[in-house]
């Protein structure tokens, strides 16, 4: 039984595959400080449809992974968009819900909060679906010095993300199979958790304690450097990437501080 | 063993240590030759040397280990054998000193490996001499692509990337994965993940490999790549190779030397044909006759029926390893027994399979189910089970076996109408009406645990279906005894040995008495001893409650001996449905879906083809093979 963990790395040869883990994180960065910069619509549909562009062409995520890997958050972020559109204040009367009255001002905010949370988790999908974790570890140590230690338990966590995921799988079968049904509200989760935890954490010590043995043997922290067999790095492409990425954000809140960015109403009255 | 230094990719230790000539000797070794080979080898310079060893874990009170004195010289290639828990993994991992320095604890005696001392040196140390591979092939990778994992060593080494490459080449070409640098590691067979961390601890060039049961999650087919690997290094480069292993029919003719260990102590240590001479005995130091409850080979256990029931002793040089040497053992026999006069034997038939008639307890229909759509692991499945039966599912790792049994316990909802449980549309019923009548024991007996205490855990089942306090008592206290855990009610489930979890996880499904109860691998990481026993409760659970067992397993003997009927899937297909001596009959469909043939059938058919008037053909088990040679 293995059902593939959507948010985790696959191979593949796209665009965004190909660049050094720096540059995509640069550009996650960016993408997060872009989105953080002012609650306008029409600009996080912008940021949004620029990163939808990047998952499905420059990074060749189908539709349908899109889909999986986010529609807890879609789900999330349409009520958290529901739930403001009926309740912020504002003055330019849209038109009334069962007499309560819907506004421009409080539809704009709450589809740019919406969208700002969106397209930070699908930017975040995007990044996990195209980037090697081990390469990402190694940027860290050849591109951005830090120790290979910690670089590599940063690895390491993720690597056994979709381990712990799938076990969590099992256990849950494997309790369902005792009579035990998934209880409801936030008690009931807690509950669960509790039961999930010893299996849990019995297993994640024991493999934990493998992977240990497994390094060690093999001259894991023997010395304190290692060889990095052809690390990643940052060609003229990926350069030329992250100084449009650093462009952006600098102008985007130079147009901000300077007042440049005005407010057009997506949700206009007519 | 892959070289350090030479242009030779895979010169062996014997040449770097000063060349003595173990390699020559060890390439025309055959199984008979094995004897001479370990003593040839143990005049060599030891590469393991441990005198009065004894190991306490921090915080426990009893040792692990106790008393072990072991020299294992260049060469060498040595089965450790004993229970669960008697300290072989502890032992193996003294080779390279995650015992005493990562898993702390007491360290008493002397303990030289690769002439350091394991008590002063560093783990990593030891990351040139000696290689260590673990069971669970998931735990032990710690990158994604193959040839990460491979380099993984040399680069903590801090070896030129020039050396690295070429050393990577090297071990992934001698594992016979030399394509396969670029693959994921996670989308590859049992098999090949366990080549891959052979290759990965071979790029360094140990001295010594260590291997603790590299076997147990493997199907036939990963199992005979891995020891395929094994038997070369040894054989042709003269690798030292120290293993655990449950599965000695495929080994006993490949080792050189075989250790049986109980409750921490070394009970026997010579060649493999004295090793299996003794059934289930062994010499402890102070020549003291212990029973052991390692698994025996089945051609060892056939020679030492027969001689029993012959009134004969079986000697160590005749004892036999593999199916030819029994096939010539039993020819001895058969030639004796001739020059006497005896009455035809009455063809002894095979086990009848009864089926209760009227309706069956499951119905499959048609069954075909996946998690991603256009992607079915199981196709077109059908079939029924009857009540009162004992039937194995098998199949290679990923042909869908765990797929389909969660189909019958419900945990992947079955299509509509693909599923009759007792008549009833499976797809239909909740998980409480579903568990009434199908139980299901997980491999990791753990990960059904619920509660912290053992009488607790047993109760669960029934508190869930509102039994009564008093007849919540009066069943947990018969089960526990049934599967002999009672003494331990009051303890945490977690506290037990992985024999007792897995007895009971069994136990908690026993209690609701389950007309169907699915087995999931029931003998893995087992020692003959729990195997044997396990497998009887099943028997008495099927005799007292009309029970349909269902395991899942690859062990070809487990079916042998204790099944009627036999499921094969492969590639989601169901492509046996029949008793099992039909099914170990059928080369080309084993071959296909990577099964063996139990090593007594292989046996008993090679006899019959040439004495089809004193063996039947399909014989499943030793009895019934001595027993027509013998009348």
């Amino acid at each position: 039984m293995s059902r593939a963990t959507v948010f985790q790395f696959r191979a593949g040869t796209s665009v965004f595959h190909r660049l050094d883990p720096m540059t995509k994180f640069a550009w996650l960065l960016s993408i997060s400080l872009l989105a953080f910069g002012a609650y306008i619509a029409w600009i996080q549909i912008l940021i949004t449809l620029i990163v939808l562009f990047t998952a499905m062409i420059l990074a060749r995520l189908s539709p349908g992974e899109i889909w999986r890997g986010t529609w807890l958050f879609l789900i999330a972020c349409t009520s958290f968009f529901l739930i403001q559109t009926l309740t912020l204040p504002g003055s330019l009367k849209l038109f009334t819900i069962l007499g309560k009255p819907i506004y421009a001002e409080s539809a704009d905010y709450a589809l740019a909060s919406a969208l700002r949370i969106y397209t930070i988790i699908l930017s975040s999908l995007v990044f996990v679906r195209t980037t090697d974790p081990r390469e990402l570890a190694i940027s860290l140590v050849t591109q951005a010095g830090i120790p290979y230690r910690i670089a590599y338990a940063f690895f390491i966590a993720l690597r056994i993300i979709p381990t712990i995921e799938e076990e969590i799988k099992i256990i849950q079968s494997a309790q369902a199979v005792r009579g035990v049904a998934k209880q409801r509200g936030l008690s009931g989760r807690i509950k669960d958790m509790k039961r999930y935890a010893m299996p849990l954490l019995v297993g994640s010590l024991r493999r934990a304690s493998i992977m240990v043995m497994s390094m060690e043997s093999r001259a894991f922290g023997a010395y304190p450097t290692r060889t990095f067999l052809d690390p990643p790095k940052m060609g003229l492409g990926g350069r030329l990437f992250c100084a449009g990425m650093v462009a952006a954000v600098i102008g985007w809140y130079a147009a901000l501080l300077f007042g440049l960015v005005h407010t057009v109403y997506v949700f206009a009255p007519k | 063993m892959l070289a350090r230094d030479t242009p030779d990719p895979l010169m062996n230790v014997e040449e770097r240590d000063g060349g003595a000539p173990a390699r020559a000797a060890a390439q025309s070794v055959d199984a008979s030759d094995r004897d001479a080979v370990s003593t040839l080898a143990r005049e060599e310079a030891p590469l393991v040397e441990l005198a009065g060893l004894a190991y306490t874990y921090e915080g426990e009170r009893s040792p692990v280990l106790e008393g072990i004195s072991l020299t294992v010289t260049s060469g060498e290639f040595v089965l450790i054998l004993g229970p669960s828990g008697c300290g072989k993994s502890t032992l193996m991992q003294v080779m390279n000193g995650t015992v005493p320095h990562a898993l702390r604890g007491r360290l008493e005696g002397s303990a030289v490996v690769c002439g350091r001392e394991v008590a002063s040196a560093k783990v990593t140390s030891f990351a040139t001499e000696v290689g260590m591979v673990f069971q669970d092939p998931e735990a032990q990778i710690i990158n994604i692509r193959v040839r990460d994992e491979v380099t993984f060593g040399l680069e903590n080494l801090r070896r030129p990337v020039d050396e690295i490459l070429a050393r990577q080449a090297e071990a992934l070409t001698f594992v016979g994965l030399g394509d396969a640098g670029d693959r994921s590691i996670f989308d590859m067979s049992g098999g090949q993940k366990q080549r891959v961390s052979i290759a990965a601890v071979l790029a360094a060039r140990p001295r010594l490999l260590v291997l603790d049961e590299p076997t147990a999650n493997l199907d036939p087919a990963g199992m005979a790549e891995v020891f395929a690997v094994l038997e070369r290094l040894n054989k042709q480069y003269g690798t030292t190779i120290l293993m655990v292993e449950h599965r000695v029919d495929e080994l006993a003719d490949k080792v050189s030397r075989v250790i049986m260990m109980d409750q921490g102590r070394i009970l026997f240590d010579g060649s493999p044909r004295a090793a299996f001479s003794r059934s289930r005995e062994a010499h402890s130091e102070e020549t003291e006759i212990v029973p052991t409850s390692a698994w025996f080979p089945q051609a060892s256990e056939f020679a030492l029926e027969l001689s029993r029931a012959r009134g004969r002793e079986l000697s160590a040089e005749s004892t036999p390893l593999n199916v030819s040497e029994a096939a010539a053992f039993a020819e001895r026999a058969i030639a004796e027994l001739a020059s006497q006069s005896r009455t035809p034997p009455a063809a002894i038939a095979a086990a009848a399979v009864t089926h209760e008639p009227g309706k069956p307890l499951v119905q499959i229909r048609n069954l075909s189910f996946g998690y991603v759509r256009d992607k079915p692991i199981l196709k077109r499945v059908s079939f029924d089970l009857a009540a009162n039966a004992i039937v194995a599912l098998l199949g290679r790792n990923g042909s869908g076996k765990t797929t389909l049994a969660r189909n019958l316990i419900g945990i992947n909802p079955p299509p509509k109408g693909a599923i009759l449980l007792g008549g009833k549309d499976l797809s239909e019923l909740g998980p409480k009406e579903i568990s009434e009548t199908v139980g299901y024991v997980f491999q990791n007996p753990d990960h059904q645990f619920v509660t912290d205490r053992i009488d607790d855990e047993v109760a669960y089942g029934l508190r869930v279906r509102d039994y009564s306090g008093e007849a919540i008592e009066q069943r947990v206290t018969e089960v526990l005894e049934t599967v002999d855990l009672a003494r331990y009610r009051h303890r945490s489930p977690f506290s037990l040995s992985l024999g007792e979890r897995r007895r009971l996880s069994v136990a908690t499904m026993l209690v609701l008495e389950p007309r169907l109860l699915v087995l999931d691998e029931p003998t893995i990481g087992q020692d003959y001893e729990r195997a044997q026993q396990l497998m009887k409760l099943m028997v008495r659970l099927r005799e007292r409650y009309g029970t349909t067992v269902l395991m899942i397993t690859h062990d070809v003997r487990l079916v042998a001996e204790w099944a009627e009927r036999a499921l094969v899937l492969d590639a989601g297909e169901l492509v046996f449905d029949g008793a099992p001596e039909d099914l170990f009959g059928r080369h080309s469909l084993l071959a296909a879906t990577g099964l063996l043939q139990p090593p007594i059938f292989e046996l008993s058919a090679t006899l019959s083809a040439r004495h089809p008037d004193r063996v039947p053909a399909a014989t499943l088990s030793v009895p019934s093979l001595v027993a027509s040679l013998v009348a």
